[in-house]
Order: C-alpha cells, then structure tokens, then sequence
C-alpha cells in the first residue's frame, strides 16, 4: 500500500508542531533556544542552547540566516526562539567590555566526533592573554602530529569566542585563518591583550 | 525532485516559522482560551492550517501577520464551539431539573454568557479588526508592537481598535 503525500507531509509537519509545542510547553526535552546580539563589536551573533549548555555561537548575517542553518544542522530537533539564554548575553557583554575575560558557562559539544571534542576542550584551557598553537592544541587532544586535523576541528568550532580557538596561531606566529575573518580573530586577541609574534 | 522533496521542505518552513514565531504565538493562544492542553491543540492546529495554506501564500506576504490571522481564527472557533456547547448543556440541565431547585447562583452563568455573546461577536468582525483587537485586549500589547508583529501602522492599528470597539459596544449592547 502506498502513503497518500499528502499524509507524509500532514505526518511531517505533526512531528515538527507537536516537537516544538511540547518544548514550549516544557512537556518535552531537548529543544535547542536560539538568540540574536545584534551589536557587538565583533558583529551580528547567533546564540544557540540546549538543555546541557551552549551549542553555537556563530557569526551571522541575520537571524533568518541563523534559524534555516539550526533546523538543517540539528534536523529533527525543534528550534524555538528564546528570550532567555541571558547568563550567555551577560558573560558575552562582560567579555566585550573587558570586564571579564574568561567565561564561566555549560558548553555542549556532545555531538562532536571525539577529536574534535578533545581539541576544543583543550584549547577552552588556554586562558585569556594567552595563545597557543596548532601542534600545541593537537599534543594536549593527544594527537602531536594531528595538526592539520586539529586545524579543521577548530575551523569547525560551534562556539566561537567561548571556546576560544582564536587563540589557536600557525607555529610562526602568524595569525592563520578564522571562521569569524582574519580581523575578527585579530580584534579578539588584541582585546584580550595577546600579542603575536607576526604584529 | 524525489516526491519526499515537496513534503520535507514543507515541514522545513513550518519549522521555520516556528522558531521565529512559535513563542509568541503560543502566548497568544494562551491568553485567548486560558488553557495549556487546549492551547497545545491550537497551536498544532494553527501550523497545520499555515502548512495547508503555505502553497497559496503569496511570496513577499507578512508570514507573521498571516500566522496571528490563523492563530486568532482558530482560537476563536474553539471558544465559540466551546460557548454552543456550554449553551446546549445548560439548557439540557435546565429542562432536566426545572422540577427540582433553581440555580443558587446565576452570576457565573451571567458572566460566562457575557463573554460566550463577545467572543460570538469578535468572531464577526473583518479579520484585521479581529485579529488587532485580540492583540490589543487579549495580548495588552501597545500599537506600536502590534503594527510591528502584523504589520501596517500604528495609527491604523489604534483605528481597528476603535472600529472594533465600537462594532462590539453596538452589538454585544443588542443582546
């Protein structure tokens, strides 16, 4: 027996609505809350959570933008605005203000493949002030000669800035490269205080 | 184009307008029927009419705009269905007990039929007026806000209020 397509696609859209208004409600787990910052001086942010911590923090265009690459990457996982995710906006305005440096927040790279998970975790170590490089961030996910793929994993960060893979430099000291652009990673560093070497 | 592609990418924009809308409608929803588990059915309702309707909303429109229309249709149906059918309950009690004891206290009822007649009445109002008046009663929001969400001006917005208003004094004042 065939499935009438206009029974899939009543079934899709039952599963999308009744995901996301369990969420809503609180009746169902998992959904991921999403937030815009709009002006910071490192441009448009997309913020994205679940119940385990911070999943994304991206550079964006726009919100629209933002929410479409959240339902594609996250597939069956409702995606509902939030107003709150406000520890996230504080610690981030704190940050840009120079009050505090460092970041005090649950991060959720659970749905990283492990290298990249220990990657990250190891260059979340590295303290404000303070660069490291690309071997030095592969040594510590304990992989010494995985440099290259270190310097993928961090290409591929989901929370920029809060793991801070800005703070990952080429073994010359020179900058590399940087999801957010070249000058973004600069204006970072210089606001932390870092200096490398290449400036 | 695989005959999945239609219906994935369907689901996709309901999606969509979810996580950009779903919030907000569900607090209006919320406020209209008074009702968590009724307004879950709502708001499913509501995106499942937006997903039947998606095909012929023309490109450009206010998908914000269009989802408020929805979701304050359908909230409206519920509380008129939901009216009839207290109605006919109570004249069925009625019938059934007029040997035995009158009611003790026939304000709740009153005050129950008073908003069974206003909601009949919103429910007859042209659709913007409909939909800007429950935003202004129901979500208490100014006319800024409610132009913003569902588009227009504010001073349009202040007019569907006062036109709506004044349509609903005439006729809930007939009753």
């Amino acid at each position: 027996m065939t499935t009438e397509p206009a029974a899939v696609e009543r079934r899709a859209v039952e599963r999308v609505v009744v995901g996301a208004f369990g969420a809503l409600t609180g009746r169902r787990s998992a959904p991921l809350h999403f937030a815009m910052m709009d002006d910071t001086p490192v441009g448009v942010l997309g913020l994205a959570a679940g119940a385990r911590g911070l999943r994304r923090l991206s550079y964006v265009k726009d919100e629209d933008g933002f929410v479409e690459r959240l339902l594609a990457e996250y597939g069956d996982v409702p995606v509902l605005r939030s107003t709150g995710l406000d520890n996230v906006r504080r610690a981030l305005d704190r940050y840009f203000s120079g009050r505090r440096l460092d970041f005090d927040l649950a991060v959720d790279l659970s749905d990283l493949p492990p290298f990249n998970r220990h990657v990250l975790e190891a260059t979340a170590r590295i303290p404000p002030g303070e660069v490291a490089t690309y071997s030095d961030v592969a040594s510590r996910a304990g992989s010494p000669r995985a440099q290259r793929a270190a310097g993928n994993a961090l290409h591929d960060n989901p929370v920029a800035i809060v793991v801070p893979c800005h703070r990952v430099l080429r073994a010359d000291g020179s900058l590399g490269g940087y999801g957010g652009g070249v000058p973004i990673k600069e204006w970072l560093l210089a606001h932390e205080g870092a200096r490398p070497a290449a400036l | 184009m695989t005959p999945t592609d239609r219906p994935e990418r369907a689901a996709r924009h309901i999606a969509f307008l979810l996580a950009k809308h779903g919030d907000e409608l569900a607090r209006h929803i919320r406020r209209m029927v008074r009702d968590d588990d009724v307004a879950q059915d709502i708001l499913q309702d509501t995106m499942i009419r937006a997903h039947g309707a998606l095909s012929r909303l023309a490109a450009g429109s206010n998908e914000r705009a269009w989802l408020y229309r929805i979701a304050t249709n359908t909230s409206l149906n519920h509380l008129r269905a939901k009216a009839r059918e207290r109605d006919a309950m109570r004249r069925h009690a009625a019938e059934r007990d007029t040997a035995l004891e009158p009611h003790a206290d026939g304000r709740q009822e009153r005050e129950d039929a008073r908003r069974a007649a206003l909601w009949a009445e919103v429910g007859r109002l042209p659709q913007r007026q409909r939909m800007v008046l429950t935003l202004r009663i129901v979500d208490e929001l100014d006319y800024e806000e409610i132009a913003r969400r569902v588009g227009g001006s504010a001073a349009g917005a202040r007019a569907n209020v006062y036109q709506a208003t004044k349509k609903l004094r005439l006729g809930v004042g007939a009753l």
